[in-house]
């Protein structure tokens, strides 16, 4: 069965995140040698070049990942629905010691703003375990091991968030240095995300030294009324591989 | 945990938004807050503020929490609207003041339209502020636990540093009582003005009102204006129970405000003019039995016998109706 459909029927029957986690171990197990070698964004090193624009000439030549997303568990009797998003296209570039990211993904409506009290604005994120560390909850994380989370908003905020888990974990972390660009094309969004490799440690993750550090994503349709823990996610963490 | 609660006589209200004007100067008039009231006034019949709140859902269901509330536009509040002060009264380039915009929709909209025909008719104000659940929708809404109850007096209060902004606290509240600030992009509402009763004070809109027809104190203080109107003389009820948010709002249902139906003959009948289907739809199933008391009482005061009910809800000092 396929994981989305899957969520579907467990959401409708109000199934628990226990017997949601069981189902989705299975689910992943059935593909997870194959899954192992394809969940794998490549970073492409260069210097000298401008990558902060999702129109930068350098994104037609870094490698692009089809990154798949599921609903995620929704956590909470209030959160109720179903995200619209399937897929989005990642791709990494280094330049020097700072990583960019960028995200595109189909999305027909431009959410904009949050101009009117039930309107919410298009969003995406980008999720890494600070240990960096597999064995870490894709899932926001728990209470021993956070998870430092990107969130662009389509109204132009980008936020540092450290979480340990479901339920007002997250804390956002003033960081300057995490910068967004976003075109907004007529089928959906391209956004670069980028920040350089190194941070204190109370500012999240840091990526430099390493060779592979795991990755997860998420994305909301605002016009969906998508916002918080209704978001298409990616079940399990990818690997950004330096 | 104590819990303070309000008893609103609604045979007293004159519909001065008095109580509303004190908590926006001291509450909502700034800062992303201008199109809330916390407290409003409005009148019954009517679609209310927002505009059919009552048909907003929300609240539980057997104890589950419904998750098909609706959040309402700020159309359904009214705008901000800015009037033309200066043209108009310091220059004399317009003949009269106007908005900015044309005005839909607002607080108390359907100002004393009411229902029924002349001679018949009959309305009356209604007003409001959050409930201060024991159970509130909000709280159990919020999935980053924003919303808590204050320990020491049982006000719902929303942490502003926990809140979001996902309005699922919006989504809810079947009363409509949370508002969405557009400008800190965080859910807000009525704090019983928890800075004045800490320090003994009663809330604003409790003090102001011209009215005398609020009451405040805690629900387990058998001394109090409360607990002898709720639990004693049950003429006190609680806004749409059906919801089981279990409200400490509770509301002295209307018996005296308008005469009985004439007749056809023109003579006075004994028809109450304010249908009971339509009090009961408000206020629940103890409706009967309240306007049934409050009507005997009044009666015994008439006659100038002694009645303990009418002394209470006559409330002669700020001592007798303000028990904090």
């Amino acid at each position: 069965m396929q994981a989305r459909k899957l969520m579907k029927r467990l959401a409708a029957l109000g199934l628990s995140a226990g017997a949601w986690c069981l189902a989705m171990s299975a689910t992943a197990a059935q593909g997870s040698a194959s899954a192992a070698a394809q969940h794998t964004i490549r970073v492409l090193s260069v210097t000298g070049v401008d990558a902060a624009s999702p129109e930068a000439a350098i994104w037609k030549k870094a490698p692009a990942t089809q990154v798949s997303l599921q609903p995620a568990f929704p956590g909470h009797p209030a959160i109720k629905g179903v995200p619209v998003v399937e897929r989005l296209t990642a791709q990494a570039v280094r330049v020097k010691d700072r990583l960019f990211l960028k995200l595109a993904w189909s999305d027909r409506t431009a959410n904009t703003a949050i101009d009117d009290l039930a309107r919410f604005a298009d969003g995406a994120a980008v999720q890494f375990p600070i240990n960096a560390k597999a064995s870490t909850s894709p899932f926001m994380g728990d209470s021993e091991n956070a998870v430092n989370v990107w969130y662009w908003r389509a109204d132009g905020r980008i936020e540092n968030l450290i979480a340990n888990g479901y339920g007002g974990t997250s804390s956002s972390i003033p960081l300057p240095d995490l910068r967004s660009t976003a075109v907004r094309r007529e089928s959906g969004w391209e956004v670069v995300i980028s920040r350089h490799l190194r941070v204190k440690q109370q500012e999240g993750i840091t990526l430099s030294g390493r060779k592979s550090v795991p990755v997860a994503f998420a994305a909301w349709d605002g016009d969906n009324r998508e916002r918080d823990g209704l978001k298409a996610i990616t079940l399990e963490w990818w690997q950004l591989r330096f | 945990m104590r819990q303070l609660a309000y008893v609103f006589d609604l045979n007293k209200c004159i519909g001065c938004h008095t109580c509303t004007m004190a908590c926006k100067q001291l509450w909502t008039n700034r800062d992303g807050r201008e199109y809330m009231y916390w407290n409003n006034v409005e009148t019954r019949p009517g679609k209310g503020y927002p505009k059919n709140w009552e048909e907003k859902g929300g609240g539980f269901k057997n104890g589950v929490l419904q998750t098909d509330g609706k959040i309402p536009l700020i159309e359904a509040y009214g705008g901000v609207w800015k009037y033309n002060f200066e043209a108009a009264l310091l220059e004399g380039k317009a003949n009269q003041l106007v908005p900015h915009e044309k005005p839909t929709w607002g607080p108390n909209w359907d100002e004393d339209e009411g229902a029924g025909q002349f001679p018949n008719n009959h309305y009356f104000y209604l007003p409001r502020i959050c409930n201060h659940c024991s159970n509130p929708a909000c709280l159990a809404a919020c999935p980053n636990k924003a919303i808590y109850k204050r320990p020491e007096d049982g006000l719902v209060v929303i942490d502003q540093e926990r809140c979001r902004g996902y309005r699922y606290c919006v989504q809810a509240c079947p009363y409509g009582k949370v508002y969405f600030n557009l400008q800190t992009q965080k859910s807000e509402k009525c704090i019983g003005c928890y800075p004045r009763v800490e320090k003994g004070v009663a809330p604003a809109c409790v003090t102001q009102c011209s009215g005398k027809m609020r009451m405040v104190g805690y629900r387990d203080d058998k001394d109090g204006p409360i607990y002898k109107l709720v639990e004693q003389w049950k003429v006190a009820l609680p806004l749409h129970p059906e919801h089981g948010t279990e409200p400490n709002v509770f509301y002295v249902p209307p018996i005296n405000t308008t005469p009985a139906m004439f007749e056809e003959d023109g003579r006075l009948g004994d028809t109450p003019r304010i249908p009971i289907a339509d009090l009961e739809a408000l206020f629940g199933p103890g409706t009967r039995q309240a306007l049934e008391t409050l009507g005997r009482e009044i009666q015994k005061r008439r006659e100038a016998k002694p009645s303990g009910l009418t002394e209470i809800l006559i409330g002669y000092t700020n001592k007798d109706r303000f028990k904090l």
